[in-house]
């Protein structure tokens, strides 16, 4: 009996043991941290893409919430992990394109992170209040040139995504001493920001297309632009290439997964391959699409080069318009 | 579809087995939830979302409206058993809940607070249904100086929870407005008071403060004097709700229902001020003022009928005009567009059948919490029976546990017993809480739509008297500080008598 016992044991420590030196990438759950709210977009999307990938990923995942500080909390947990691919991030446009363009005193750079997908893009739409005299994007841009300063625009605070959008675009269309010639009111998120329109508070909005949609199906609000590439179905509004700034196509927001800059190939490997199924999942892309969202999934090495040429994009319109945050 | 059919179709959708049982388990799930600390209502019905991804739409979203609304009634549970408020919207209800406890009454309190709450649910669905066109209108003209103004007309209820001293009361305010500073600054983005740290960047977290400063003060006392626990009789815990007592709070309740449609109509502001605000209106306009904050029933009532009024009208500007009220309804709004339903004017023109639906689950949700509630109560009041020295530690680990749970910080749950130390202080020395919490609450929604009505105007004052909306705000907090200090003024003077006569008397019988 005692000999069974020690056999038993001695067999059972040597599978433990064995088993994590045979056995590929992954042998235990894999935790996934969203670095915003519960419920927010990012965390819709994150827990959507969770879900599909659950029939595709041999183990299960973790996602969980670290939110604060616009998303640098949660990405620096992910930055101080290590590289064996068991924590990742869902990294988004604002905490890993606007944050690192904006401010210099990000604790955490893009360089620290590795990119293994990026799989949502989500297009800007500028939308104005349907009561609003601005017809066309032109109007918009005619008044801000005459008339500097009588035109103000809300964003989700200060750094977003809508706050350095609505610059762009007018750079983008000539307009000269932006800082002057608009007044920026931030508020606490998309929503809020939207509402700001509504009421009349901020004449203009132009940010993630989704959470402006349902205003537009129901006729409050009237959009002048989108950077998508091709006109959007909820949103019948020209194109930045009909407008002739094609070079807004690069305002887009995105959504995608990321490890520590020392992530190990096998993981990045997996993970190009994992996504690569998991968004074919028609639960995800009903989710995804039914929020304004575009499913454009990149292979790892696509997704480094589009999140640094954002960030360059992005980053140039920063220095040149003196945005940065000190 | 006329309204009957429609009206008929919602019917149908609602009666049936599976969309009442969704909305019961919401609202047991949001209960249960709401009485765990750290665990607020809206952790719990964003953590509830990704389950109604699978469900029929209308059985997700009566699933998270029942989490919703249980969430915000669990929240008074361990408020008054235990001192922590569940939610920070149940804070008012520990100041008079936690008294009734400790006087061995925990199970009245609780009742009193379900009662409360259900007919204030009720009022608010109500609301919703008949007046929401009209409230709706109401928000839309609620920009940045009107909330400026509401604001600081709510900041007067500090004199309403101020206990003894107002000048306590004013102090202890200026430190949490002081505190409600630290973070990145919302209009310039730059660090204030960050000290160099990550951690500090988004701000002091509401739930670890709000529990540091409840709860941790509580079990730091007991550990210091274990003796003067033993004493309180605590384990009468099952004495039922007297009417009287039931009949003498109905107006309290009244008054801060209709205090949580209107706050709760606008976007931006949530339960806890309105709370606050029924509390302090309540005790401002009670024959038994004196008695508030040392276990008066009608307070716990009040503060819960101002919470839970809030509920049904929050949904008002999500359904009427397709903005979020609070972060809760914009997780609501993400149910909406995950199956395809666009919230706003558009909905109850090609979804009618899932508007009345809605409103027909929405009623329903009043009387299932009143019975999912009783059995809750009936459940969580054996706590008020635990020995003190096995329910305190249990609550210390309780605490802890929640808080890191909010964010998996070990930062915040240091914030919190650092919190626990100052509120400790602040015991001894007799500041009350309550001022603190509401400042704190309302410091940044102060500040912010201070500087966004400045921006409007570009710097000039005059926008804060642009309307009608404004200058009421205005005329209501003259009123109000005037009344403070007449009420302050007489007490003073009521003191300086009673001290000439005790001095009198003495004077008289040494003759």
């Amino acid at each position: 009996m005692k000999k069974t016992l020690t056999a038993l044991t001695l067999g059972a420590a040597t599978a433990a043991l064995a088993v994590p030196a045979l056995a590929e990438y992954p042998t235990r759950p894999i935790q996934m941290i969203v670095p915003f709210g519960a419920g927010g977009a990012t965390d819709i999307s994150a827990r959507a893409l969770a879900t599909a990938l659950n029939n595709v990923v041999p183990q299960p995942m973790v996602v969980s919430n670290r939110t604060g500080a616009g998303g640098a909390t949660g990405s620096v947990a992910v930055r101080d992990a290590d590289g064996d691919g068991y924590t990742l991030l869902f990294a988004r446009v604002g905490s890993h394109t606007v944050n690192p363009a904006m401010n210099p005193n990000l604790p955490y750079t893009i360089d620290e992170f590795r990119f293994v997908g990026v799989y949502e893009i989500n297009p800007v739409a500028c939308v104005v209040n349907s009561n609003s005299d601005f017809n066309t994007i032109e109007d918009l841009i005619e008044r801000v040139t005459n008339d500097p300063g009588s035109v103000i625009f809300s964003s989700a605070g200060v750094g977003s995504m809508p706050h350095i959008g609505t610059m762009m675009v007018l750079d983008a269309f000539g307009v000269e001493d932006i800082a002057d010639a608009v007044i920026h009111i931030p508020t606490e998120g998309d929503g809020a920001a939207l509402t700001a329109v509504l009421q009349g508070t901020s004449d203009i909005f132009c940010g993630s297309a989704s959470p402006a949609v349902p205003f537009v199906e129901a006729g409050q609000m009237r959009p002048l632009l989108v950077t998508s590439s091709e006109r959007l179905d909820a949103m019948d509004a020209p194109t930045v290439a009909e407008a002739g700034v094609p070079e807004l196509r690069a305002l887009v927001g995105w959504t995608g997964i990321a490890g520590p800059a020392d992530l190990s190939d096998e993981a990045a490997e997996k993970w190009g391959e994992w996504l690569a199924e998991g968004v074919q999942d028609p639960e995800f892309q009903r989710i995804l699409t039914s929020g304004g969202s575009v499913i454009e999934l990149m292979s790892p090495e696509d997704s480094v080069q589009f999140v640094n040429d954002a960030y360059e994009t992005f980053r140039a319109v920063v220095v040149a318009l003196d945005l940065e945050i000190d | 579809m006329t309204f009957l059919e429609a009206l008929a179709a919602g019917f149908a959708l609602v009666a049936q087995w599976e969309s009442i049982f969704f909305l019961s388990l919401g609202v047991l799930v949001g209960v249960f939830a709401g009485a765990i600390p750290g665990m607020s209502a809206t952790m719990a019905v964003a953590l509830t979302l990704p389950f109604t991804f699978a469900l029929t739409p209308i059985s997700g979203i009566l699933l998270l409206l029942g989490v919703y609304k249980g969430g915000i009634f669990g929240g008074s549970i361990p408020a008054i058993l235990i001192k922590t408020p569940g939610t920070p919207a149940s804070s008012a209800t520990a100041m008079d809940g936690y008294p009734l406890a400790e006087q061995g009454r925990a199970g009245e309190a609780l009742s009193m607070s379900l009662y409360s709450s259900c007919i204030a649910d009720f009022i608010s669905n109500m609301a919703l249904i008949l007046f929401a066109a009209w409230l709706a209108s109401f928000a839309l003209n609620f920009g940045p100086p009107e909330m400026f103004t509401l604001i600081v007309f709510s900041l007067t209820i500090i004199a309403g929870v101020s206990g003894d001293s107002l000048i306590k009361g004013i102090v202890a305010a200026t430190l949490g407005l002081i505190l409600a500073t630290v973070g990145l600054d919302f209009i310039g983005g730059t660090e204030r008071l960050t000290f160099g740290t990550v951690e500090l960047r988004g701000g002091i977290n509401l739930v670890p403060m709000l529990i540091g400063l409840f709860a941790i003060p509580e079990i730091i006392a007991y550990i210091r004097n274990p003796a003067a626990r033993e004493q309180r009789v605590r384990a009468l815990g099952h004495a039922a709700l007297k009417w009287v007592d039931f009949r003498r709070s109905l107006k309290s309740i009244f008054r801060g229902s209709a205090i949580g449609v209107f706050m709760g109509a606008i976007p931006g502001i949530g339960a806890a001020p309105s709370a606050f605000l029924s509390y302090s209106e309540a005790r401002r306009n009670s024959p038994n003022r004196d008695n508030f904050g040392k276990g008066e029933l009608e307070g716990v009532a009040a503060a819960e009928a101002g919470n839970n009024g809030v509920a049904g009208a929050t949904l008002i500007p999500l359904l009427a005009l397709g903005i979020p009220g609070d972060i809760i309804t914009a997780i609501i709004i993400g149910a909406f567009m995950i199956h395809d339903l666009t919230p706003g004017p558009l909905l109850f023109q090609n979804n009618a059948q899932i508007v009345y639906a809605l409103f027909l689950g929405l009623m329903a949700s009043s009387v299932i919490l009143l019975v999912v509630g009783s059995i809750a109560i009936r459940v969580f009041r054996y706590i008020a029976d635990i020995p003190p020295d096995l329910l305190f530690p249990a609550v210390m680990v309780l605490c802890i546990f929640g808080v890191y749970a909010i964010n998996n910080s070990i930062f915040d749950v240091a914030l919190m017993l650092v919190m626990g130390v100052v509120g400790y202080i602040m015991l001894i020395f007799r500041f009350p809480a309550a001022p603190f919490l509401i400042a704190f609450i309302l410091g940044p929604m102060l500040e912010n739509s201070f500087r966004q009505a400045l921006l409007m105007s570009r710097g000039s004052p005059e926008i804060f008297v642009r309307g009608p909306i404004t200058i009421l705000f205005w005329c209501l907090t003259i009123l109000s500080v005037v009344m403070i200090i007449r009420a302050t003024l007489r007490a003073a003077r009521l003191k300086r008598e009673a001290a000439r006569s005790a001095s009198r008397l003495e004077a008289q019988s040494k003759t």
